[in-house]
């Protein structure tokens, strides 16, 4: 296990110096230089050149990428131009806002949609069944804007009983607390994972009450508790690790449509702005942060997966 | 300052409605008539306004703390009085700067882009020596917050701070344009006493055009506290003398500038001439609080208040806190205008345009399909104009709350300078007279077809130079894909060209995408890759000289216009004596139509919205009409309740 570990992490490294290079070639093959974004269109080739040289953009393009490196070894995320802070700043701001309004999300995601496939799997084709798959199909399909917009205008702006818009507080504490402002946000993307996840869990337990052990099970007049907590749930739960094991890089990234939505502040509209300002040490640093919660992502859930099924052996 | 028309950038399109566009078509059931508007009270208000500004209550007034919307991206992000090119926006300057650090002059009054006298720090400027030597006196009413007079050091401390601010770099100064105006054009700056500033130029200057664009943007720094290089440091004082020690004082106050979480609680900053003192800073959303300065020496509202600037990720979330009433100063964004009328029982609503022009840009250097000798014709371009529907635009696409704009110069706001055929179209909406001209000059119209020259050559009649027989009107659109009003009337103008025969390829780009790439100036490479483009605009100075824009030379040039006769026009605006220059300049380019001028939304917070306040908060007309014209002064509003 460890030796794997070891492989993979080795393996991500080179992948990660792979996909910096990529991004950073990218966004230079489209914008050579940010200056006349960050300067207006009114700048001239004297302000132009100038401004490149102050931040370095008149080094070759490969200089530039070696020297970003560089600063990344030693934690330096740079400097974002636009918005006048460190991008370690930036994100440092905003990051545990989104970790905690993705987080707490999934975690309500995992623990209504495991519940819920089973029960829909155990009673399939029942009237429990369809109201479930049809509430679930209604929900995916919908887009996370709308979704949010009608749970705004029912359940702040005509009944009242929640804010039109997440915590506004910079305090971590105050955003955990904060149910007024927070369970809108919670909810609608708690809704939307709960829609995807259930389904995936139900086609799963399906799966797994037709194998031989479940039968052997029963037939060994096993209380059919025990044969769903013990035999069924946790081998219908391994798709369920890899899901989630996706899903761990939207804890960072944010969801950009809620948080702008409910107007919170987070990763992902940090990320938006960055776009619509070519800002490109934001941009750079958050595309590099998601490529590595990718494949932290990819790596837990490989993980456990061995945990939960010991048949699976690592390579 | 260009502009890309959307929620978070600059200030958004301008626009100019006049009386009879408003009448033809201008308005509508929405709002955007010539007098009222859903949810006002039907008073008669400025021409191409949506809703009204009622008058300031007569009551008692209240203080408090008033929540101002703030749209997405506008977090402002430098404090010196001496704005960076990467810093500089309308968040950052007027709405947040200027209420500390004021400038010499101010120059937006309500909705017109004019001077307020009482609000400039000082007296209008003399001119001598045949308009090459500037004299202006500070006004004694204007202190600082910590009893200091304000004095003449403080503007030469700001001028020789900004020597050594460009001396490093020429982004250093947002405003600054090498060669031209402050400081490159004056030759020596003098105080001859404790009030007075007396400035020698290099040459003979358009002392409008100086006053306005050069010392309206000076702003005094008080130098008996910010002439140090270190916290705590002892004071330097021969920053005019010695220009390293003016730079060791500009890179510490510089570097100060940059600890954006430190703006509230850096006793710099605390030292004000302006109506407010910052109280609270949050870096990661850019929401600030200010408390009125009790040391103000300019115009403020009897009771003052203070103020927050409540910042939104989207337009949907400040929408729904209008709804939610939870702001006391916003915006209803212009997709949701339909909607305003749910609003009128608790807030009152204005709609203006903002000072400028939206466009689309000709590539006069594009040589594909001889494109740069088509469009090089003005009868090309005046057809053009004629397949453009502004008034419906306006009434489809703005839901009314919008204007027409002719040329640089729109008739509303009201400007000095308006040239007299800014006032109507001069090549109103009609596709038949597109064609009439297309076949007047030796075209084939086919409509729905594309138009080919049947006769070329240079005489009456005939397609012109450089256009061979069998030449296509057939050329790439490109716009950019945010407002979608943008797209909505450039598909609607190519339609209506394809009536008469003109095929436009339309494409979608992003505005950073398109001010890099499709732009002659800065990038030579492409100039064959498009022949049109839509980015947005451009907002006007009070002294609305369209150099750097459509002078041959022009930095802003973007599609590579060349016009001696404009050249020289421009030239004078900023150069001769004439007060009429700048005037005479936008009617030529609002005849030769070196562009495709378009309708401009209502604007507020630099932003295509409508203003929405309270009714419980109120103040000088003026205080909230100036909001359309991104320029805050909170200082006149009140609570009257």
């Amino acid at each position: 296990m460890v030796g794997y570990i070891l492989r993979r992490i080795g393996t991500s490294v080179v992948v990660l110096i792979g996909v910096s290079f990529f991004i950073f070639a990218l966004l230079h093959a489209i914008y050579p230089s940010p200056a006349i974004d960050v300067l207006g269109a009114r700048a001239n080739s004297a302000l132009i050149a100038a401004w490149n040289k102050q931040n370095g953009f008149d080094d070759p393009w490969l200089v530039q990428y070696l020297h970003y490196m560089g600063n990344l070894v030693r934690g330096n995320l740079g400097y974002s131009y636009k918005l006048n802070q460190s991008v370690t700043a930036l994100f440092g701001g905003v990051w545990a806002r989104s970790a905690w309004l993705s987080g707490v999300s999934l975690v309500l995601a995992v623990l209504i949609a495991i519940p819920l496939g089973v029960y829909q799997a155990v009673r399939r084709n029942t009237v429990g069944d369809y109201v479930a798959t049809g509430m679930a199909f209604s929900v995916y399909a919908m887009p996370v804007f709308f979704l949010g917009l009608i749970l705004i205008q029912v359940f702040a702006l005509d009944l009242h009983w929640f804010s039109f818009q997440g915590s506004q507080s910079s305090s971590l504490l105050s955003v955990v607390v904060d149910f007024h402002g927070m369970t809108l946000p919670v909810v609608t993307l708690t809704l939307l994972t709960v829609a995807s996840f259930s389904r995936y869990m139900r086609s799963s337990a399906m799966d797994v009450l037709a194998q031989d052990y479940i039968k052997v099970a029963r037939a060994k007049g096993l209380p059919e508790r025990l044969v769903l907590m013990r035999h069924l749930l946790r081998n219908a739960c391994l798709p369920m690790v890899t899901l989630i094991g996706l899903s761990i890089p939207t804890l960072l990234a944010g969801n950009l449509i809620t948080e702008t939505l409910f107007n919170y502040r987070g990763l992902g509209l940090l990320f938006y702005d960055a776009l619509g300002n070519a800002d490109y040490n934001v941009l750079l640093a958050y595309t590099l942060i998601g490529a590595v919660l990718t494949i932290i992502g990819n790596l837990v859930a490989d993980v456990a997966l061995t945990v939960a099924d010991p048949r699976i052996r690592l390579a | 300052m260009m502009r890309k028309r959307v929620a978070g950038g600059l200030a958004l399109v301008l626009a100019g409605v006049t009386a009879l566009a408003a009448c033809s078509g201008g308005s509508s059931s929405g709002g955007g008539g010539t007098s009222s508007a859903p949810g006002s009270n039907g008073s008669i208000g400025l021409l191409g306004q949506f809703g009204h500004v009622p008058a300031m209550a007569a009551g008692p007034e209240h203080a408090g703390t008033i929540t101002v919307a703030a749209p997405p991206d506008a977090a402002p992000t430098w404090i010196l009085p001496m704005v960076t090119g990467a810093t500089n926006s309308v968040y950052t300057v007027p709405e947040f700067d200027y209420q500390m650090y004021r400038p010499l002059y101010w120059f937006v009054n309500g909705v017109e882009p004019t001077e307020v006298p009482a609000m400039s720090l000082a007296s209008d400027p003399t001119w001598s020596n045949g308009d090459k030597t500037v004299t202006f006196t500070l006004k004694s009413a204007y202190k600082w917050s910590d009893g200091q007079p304000l004095t003449s050091k403080d503007v030469l401390f700001w001028w020789y701070l900004l020597k050594a601010a460009l001396k490093e770099s020429p982004a250093n100064w947002a405003p600054y344009t090498p060669g031209l105006g402050i400081p490159d054009e004056v030759a020596s700056i003098s105080a001859p006493n404790s009030s007075t500033v007396t400035m020698n130029l290099t040459k003979a200057v358009n002392p409008t055009w100086f006053w306005q664009d050069s010392l309206g943007s000076v702003q005094p720094m008080p130098s008996h506290v910010w002439d140090i290089d270190a916290t705590g440091g002892k004071a330097i004082t021969d920053w005019a003398t010695n220009p390293a020690d003016a730079k060791k004082i500009y890179d510490y106050l510089a570097a100060q500038s940059k600890s954006v979480s430190t703006y509230a609680t850096n006793p710099l900053w605390q030292v004000v001439d302006g109506p407010y003192k910052l109280t609270s800073f949050t870096p990661s959303t850019g929401a600030f609080t200010m408390a009125p300065n009790p040391a103000y020496g300019g115009p403020h509202a009897k009771v003052e208040s203070s103020w927050q600037s409540v910042p939104f990720q989207s337009d949907a979330a400040e929408f729904n806190a209008v709804k939610a009433g939870s702001i006391d100063i916003g915006y209803v964004p212009l997709t949701d205008v339909p909607q305003i009328a749910s609003l009128a029982s608790s807030y009152n609503e204005f709609g203006y345009s903002d000072f400028g022009w939206s466009y689309v840009t000709y590539n006069f250097k594009d040589t594909t399909g001889d494109f740069n000798n088509i469009i090089d014709k003005l009868y090309i371009r005046q057809a053009l104009a004629h397949l453009e529907n502004e008034p419906g635009y306006i009434k489809a696409f703005f839901y009314g709350a919008g204007g027409q704009g002719f040329g640089p110069i729109p008739e509303i706001p009201k400007s000095p300078y308006t040239p007299p055929n800014a006032l109507t179209n001069p090549y109103p909406y009609s596709p038949a007279t597109a064609a009439s001209i297309l076949k007047a000059n030796g075209w084939t119209v086919v409509p729905n077809g594309t138009d080919t020259c049947a006769k070329p050559g240079t005489g009456t009649g005939e397609c012109g130079a450089g256009i061979p027989a069998g030449t296509k009107l057939e050329w790439n659109v490109i716009y950019n894909t945010s407002p979608a009003v943008i797209g909505e009337q450039v598909q609607d103008w190519a339609s209506q060209a394809k009536t008469v025969g003109i095929t436009m390829n339309l494409s979608t780009s992003n505005f950073n995408y398109m001010i890099a790439n499709y732009n002659d100036p800065s990038s030579p490479k492409t100039v064959n890759k498009w022949a049109m483009q839509d980015f947005g605009g451009f907002t006007n100075s009070t002294y609305p000289t369209t150099f750097g824009v459509f002078n041959s030379a022009g930095s802003s040039n973007v599609g590579g216009y060349d016009d001696p006769q404009a050249d020289k026009l421009i030239t004078a605006s900023i150069s001769s004596p004439n007060p009429d220059a700048v005037t005479a300049e936008a009617q030529y380019l609002t005849q030769q139509q070196p562009s495709l001028f378009q309708p401009n939304p209502d604007d507020a917070f630099g932003t295509a919205a409508i203003l929405v306040w309270k009714k419980s908060v109120s103040g000088t007309p003026q205080s909230f009409e100036s909001l359309t014209q991104a320029s805050w002064n909170p200082e006149y509003w009140f609570f009257t309740k």
